[in-house]
């Protein structure tokens, strides 16, 4: 009796400490998945460049542990050294408040067999050093396991992305004229104004 | 034509509101567009706005920026104070400029000679660029010293400070209008198919346009003074040309205009700060969409829609019972009111209650602005523009101070820095206890009876220059702010304060 009440009592405390939305701990997850990410030699550049990405359970885990996976999302994830003073890209222990992985590579519903897939890196992708981690997400589509192509100290495999600058040839014009402009009105005023008073004197 | 001394007969002007005996309007009718006072507080007040949605502009769209241009939390600090420290000596130089130029070329040739600074943050590509974007930016918010020189040229005592507060608050103003128009406009530019990197470029052009088009517009439209313009007023012999080197030295020897120079950069210098941290905070700490981050900051500068103004009126309305006295304590009051809200701000970890907090924060400081500049106009009238410069340009040092020492880098979480900004808030508004006028008095004393507001003001004059006549606008002025001694005193003070002057 007392020992089912602790048991009831203890899991309770437990569902609350892991199942509470949003309060799952990057710490508490497995890493079960292994991931790789291949893409070719030096600066990868945005919208131009491809990853392709392949991951899959590893297979000295006993059978069983993927019994909950449901659905895989493949992510892009910045790496230390483009975190620093950069407090909006932090790495917090609680899932809901990290920053680390902000680009969603790709979704899959999770399959036995090893995945693979080609992603061209995306416009919106800013310069940076990244690496990919992949999440294993159950049912309740809370996390329960992941992957990384790097290693715990996320020091290997890195790889940089050199983003768009946005720029145009017609903004750069658009903005050197409109200036220009600004200027040149500003003389003529003053030049209309003196010439106003020289007549006003004569 | 005739030169008679300073008064204008060649056609005596019609005014359509009341004027004094210099022709400033003694009423302030706000719905009214008539040249030249009215006319003038609108073009005042929307230039003014134009400058700071430009020199805000980047903030609400700083977590596009910042990645596009891969910024690190210390180049937003920098560039963050480059925006408000460019302002702080181009206040000073604006405040010289508008006591000798005039406040219309003045402040439409600075609106005129930032906005390229504007245009070229769509091409700007590195930390640096964009530092030097938003410190050239910057430049353009010295047209607040214009603003207000521009209403204390136009309106009386009774109504300068209400004139002051809803020109200085509605400019104030484009600091939170632009964390709403920026993502917006952003918004839609991304609709047309644009990238978020490029998209945030394009939408720059919104307000350097909005800038270029108000300085026309003032160039066009506006007039110094009720009776005309400076060039034209100098050159017919009723408004005499002073010497920069005098007017200049009255000005930084007035000990009053750097008390509040310190002052203001606890009111309004504060403003700024939040106005460039504030989206970022509730972005980053609660977690917010762009959009609503952006909305809430801007409700902290959209209250400059009422508090600045109020602030103005309620200082006008104390000083009809309580004078100037009244004025300072007020101002003390409402300013250490304002530290005391910023420190709770940075207390509070809930979304709803930091709202109502800022709320209330942005009114007792953005009150305490307004307050302020119903001070200003009568601590000195022959160097008004650069006691307005000191001041407005000391504004700006609090901005740069705070930002450095509070919101640069990784040092202090922004919380932290919120709860010691208001700490210093406090303690840098007890040096209004130290103002005092001789025909007024101070927070703690009363007013001395032997000096009178002619001596006062007079004494910014040499016996060479009244022999030649040119204080005769000073006299006037002086006569026409006996009204900030307050009616109790006035009821107890000899009876010919009532009647008009006569002018020697």
């Amino acid at each position: 009796m007392a020992a089912r009440g602790l048991l009831l009592a203890s899991f309770l405390l437990f569902s609350c400490f892991a199942e509470t939305y949003g309060m799952i701990s990057f710490s508490s997850l497995p890493r079960t998945l292994v991931v790789t990410a291949s893409h070719r030699q030096g600066l990868l550049k945005a919208d131009e460049d491809k990853i392709t990405v392949i991951w899959g359970l590893n297979q000295s885990f006993p059978a069983g542990t993927d019994s909950a996976y449901t659905t895989i999302k493949v992510k892009l994830c910045y790496a230390p050294i483009s975190q620093v003073d950069r407090a909006w890209r932090k790495t917090v222990d609680h899932l809901s408040k990290d920053k680390t992985c902000q680009f969603k590579i790709v979704s899959r519903p999770y399959s036995n067999t090893n995945q693979t897939f080609q992603w061209t890196i995306e416009r919106d992708v800013p310069t940076a050093t990244y690496f990919v981690r992949a999440y294993a997400f159950n049912a309740e589509d809370h996390e329960v396991a992941y992957g990384q192509n790097t290693d715990a100290k996320k020091t290997t495999n890195l790889f940089e992305i050199q983003a768009i600058t946005g720029r145009h040839v017609s903004l750069d014009i658009a903005s050197v004229c409109f200036s220009a402009f600004s200027i040149v009105a500003l003389m003529g005023f003053f030049f209309a104004e003196k010439r106003k008073g020289r007549k006003a004197q004569q | 034509m005739e030169v008679q001394g300073t008064v204008p007969e060649s056609h005596p002007p019609k005014f359509t509101l009341p004027v004094d005996t210099e022709h400033k309007a003694t009423e302030f009718r706000l719905f009214s567009v008539a040249a030249p006072h009215m006319r003038a507080f609108h073009l005042a007040w929307v230039s003014f706005f134009s400058c700071f949605v430009s020199t805000f502009a980047a903030p609400p769209l700083l977590p596009i920026i910042r990645d596009n241009l891969n910024l690190t939390s210390t180049d937003i600090g920098n560039a963050g104070i480059a925006a408000v420290s460019g302002a702080v000596f181009a206040r000073l130089a604006m405040g010289t400029a508008c006591d000798l130029f005039g406040p219309r070329l003045a402040s439409a040739s600075l609106i005129l000679l930032t906005t390229p600074a504007v245009y070229f943050t769509s091409i700007a590509s590195s930390p640096v660029s964009f530092l030097l974007v938003r410190f050239f930016t910057g430049f353009s918010i010295a047209t607040f010293v214009s603003t207000q020189f521009w209403m204390s040229s136009m309106f009386s005592a009774p109504v300068v400070g209400t004139a002051n507060g809803v020109a200085g608050g509605w400019g104030n103003l484009g600091g939170g209008a632009t964390q709403l128009i920026m993502p917006i406009v952003f918004g839609l530019i991304r609709h047309t198919g644009a990238d978020n990197f490029t998209a945030w470029r394009i939408a720059f052009f919104i307000p350097a346009l909005f800038q270029t088009l108000s300085a026309f517009a003032v160039l066009i439209f506006g007039q110094d003074l009720p009776d005309g313009n400076f060039r034209g007023l100098q050159k017919s012999g009723d408004k005499p040309k002073d010497k920069f080197s005098l007017v200049f030295y009255h000005g930084i020897t007035n000990y009053r205009g750097w008390i509040l120079a310190l002052t203001y950069g606890y009111c309004f210098g504060v403003e700024l700060a939040v106005d460039n941290i504030i989206a970022e905070y509730f972005y980053d700490r609660f977690n917010l969409k762009l959009h609503t981050a952006g909305m809430i900051a801007a409700s902290f500068g959209l209250a400059n829609v009422i508090s600045r103004p109020g602030g103005g009126i309620i200082s006008d309305v104390v000083a009809k019972r309580f004078g100037m006295r009244g004025r300072l304590w007020t101002l003390w009051v409402v300013q250490t009111l304002g530290g005391v809200f910023c420190i709770i701000l940075g207390q509070v970890g809930s979304l709803s209650a930091s709202i109502a907090v800022m709320i209330a924060f942005s009114l007792f400081v953005q009150a305490a602005c307004g307050l302020t500049f119903g001070v200003v106009p009568f601590i000195s009238r022959r160097s008004l523009g650069v006691i307005s410069g000191m001041t407005g340009g000391g504004g700006n040092v609090g901005a740069v101070l705070t930002q450095l020492i509070f919101f640069k880098g990784s040092k202090y979480s922004k919380e932290t820095g919120i709860t010691l900004m208001g700490v210093m808030i406090i303690c840098c508004t007890l040096p209004i206890c130290l103002i005092y006028f001789p025909q007024w008095g101070g927070m703690f004393c009363g007013p001395s009876d032997k000096q009178t507001e002619e001596d006062y003001y007079m004494s910014e004059w040499s016996s060479t220059e009244k022999e030649k006549g040119l204080h005769h606008a000073s006299l006037k002025f002086a006569d026409n702010s006996r009204s900030e001694k307050g009616r109790r005193v006035k009821a107890a003070a000899l009876p010919t304060d009532e009647s008009s002057p006569t002018q020697v």
